[in-house]
């Protein structure tokens, strides 16, 4: 790709690299329309959110979804949110009141995106990335959760093909609500452990 | 997916103290440099993966080796100045790795 | 050979950009800042199902942006230096290297 192109605004970039394919036989605009609405249509947080909500009102599924992630994926038919292609495999890990996880991944940004969604700009900056395995307590105070100094914090770095998702302990006062409701108060936060649900 | 080595069953267990090994490959590799050379406890066993730096090279086809989740002490990676007693886990192929003194 | 990309624990990055903004924690928060970033997305779905790059080169390419370039560069956009790097060095498209 000749600098010229590097000079361009971005997304007429895009459409040139675009346009390149195309021209070589590579690709189609269809291919790529198809492969984003597909995408769009599925990955979302409210994928995590549902499979937090269960754990909270079933203890069973709880348990099923901390001892063996993948089959709870089944369970709720989420299955095909991981990408079994590339052998990507999902682990939850629980929120208790003694201790709090928080997910990264320093080397790039791995992210379990069927069950979450892109990832959000902050998880993907170089000061999170940098950050949040050296000095948690500090990262997660700027994003507003105070910890008490007896919670104990684990960073889990996802180097592999591991996909970190947090199950939060259920908010105080929510006793009377259904698992719909329960699943709306779930925030893209808490899942990556930067919220405390 | 290829199949896994001869070690099929993983050096490593649950519970294993290792250290991670002082590597600086010019090439990609999946090891981050605050964890080389750090004491850590095995905390999970995982099923084997290709070996990224192998597949990032063209290599074909690649190693494939059992990955394990290490928890490290803060303390260990980052001093005593540092925030102090969080743990962070990294999940790590087992050439990464190396049995620490004293285990087998 | 140190990458700029290992980021774990390096200093002086300052605060996590957007940690305040109550928008990005919501579950409708949007999946994309631009069109741009959505069909840089596209691009590399579509050009790793058919095998013209995988995961670990991809990164590879990302991990070999000129410092200054990866930590000026926004997310996507490291991405799509990524595709256009891999593209010519697998002479998909011709071209010189870029970087």
């Amino acid at each position: 790709m000749s600098d010229e192109h590097a000079s361009l605004p971005i997304a007429a970039r895009v459409r040139r690299l675009e346009e390149r394919l195309i021209e070589a036989g590579v690709l189609t605009d269809a291919e790529l329309d198809h492969a984003l609405d597909r995408f769009l249509a599925s990955a979302s947080p409210t994928n995590g959110a549902r499979l937090v909500a269960r754990a909270w009102v079933n203890p069973g599924f709880r348990g099923l979804l901390l001892g063996d992630a993948p089959a709870a994926l089944t369970h709720l038919g989420l299955t095909e949110r991981m990408h079994a292609a590339t052998g990507e495999i999902l682990r939850v890990v629980e929120n208790t009141p003694g201790r709090h996880n928080v997910i990264v991944c320093t080397l790039c940004s791995c992210y379990p995106v069927g069950l979450l969604g892109p990832s959000p700009s902050w998880y993907k900056s170089p000061a999170y990335r940098a950050r949040v395995v050296r000095e948690p307590r500090a990262v997660l105070a700027e994003f507003g959760l105070d910890l008490p100094p007896d919670v104990e914090i684990t960073v889990w770095d996802a180097s592999a093909e591991a996909r970190y998702m947090v199950l939060p302990q259920r908010p105080a006062g929510t006793g009377a609500l259904d698992e719909a409701q329960l699943a709306r108060l779930v925030t893209r936060g808490g899942l990556v452990g930067t919220a405390a649900a | 997916m290829a199949e896994p080595g001869p070690d099929a069953a993983g050096r490593f267990r649950p519970g294993d103290r290792i250290r991670t090994r002082t590597i600086d490959p010019a090439h990609h590799t999946r090891l981050p440099r605050y964890a080389r050379g750090r004491l850590g406890v095995v905390e999970r066993v995982q099923r084997p993966f290709p070996l990224p730096d192998d597949r990032a090279r063209g290599i074909a086809p690649p190693r494939v080796e059992r990955v394990y989740t290490v928890a490290f002490d803060a303390r260990e990676l980052w001093g005593d100045a540092g925030e102090g007693a969080h743990t962070v886990t990294i999940d790590l192929w087992e050439s990464y790795l190396e049995p620490e003194r004293g285990d087998r | 050979m140190a990458r700029i990309s290992d980021l774990g624990g390096t200093e002086g990055l300052g605060p996590v950009p957007g940690a305040g903004d109550e928008r990005q924690q919501r579950q409708d928060a949007p999946p994309f800042h631009a069109d741009w970033e959505a069909r840089v997305y596209a691009l590399s779905r579509v050009l790793g199902g058919k095998r013209l790059f995988n995961t670990d080169e991809f990164r590879d390419a990302i991990e070999r942006m000129p410092p200054s370039e990866y930590l000026h560069a926004s997310y996507y956009e490291r991405w799509l230096a990524a595709m256009e790097t891999l593209l010519t060095e697998k002479h998909v498209l011709p071209g010189r290297r870029h970087g």
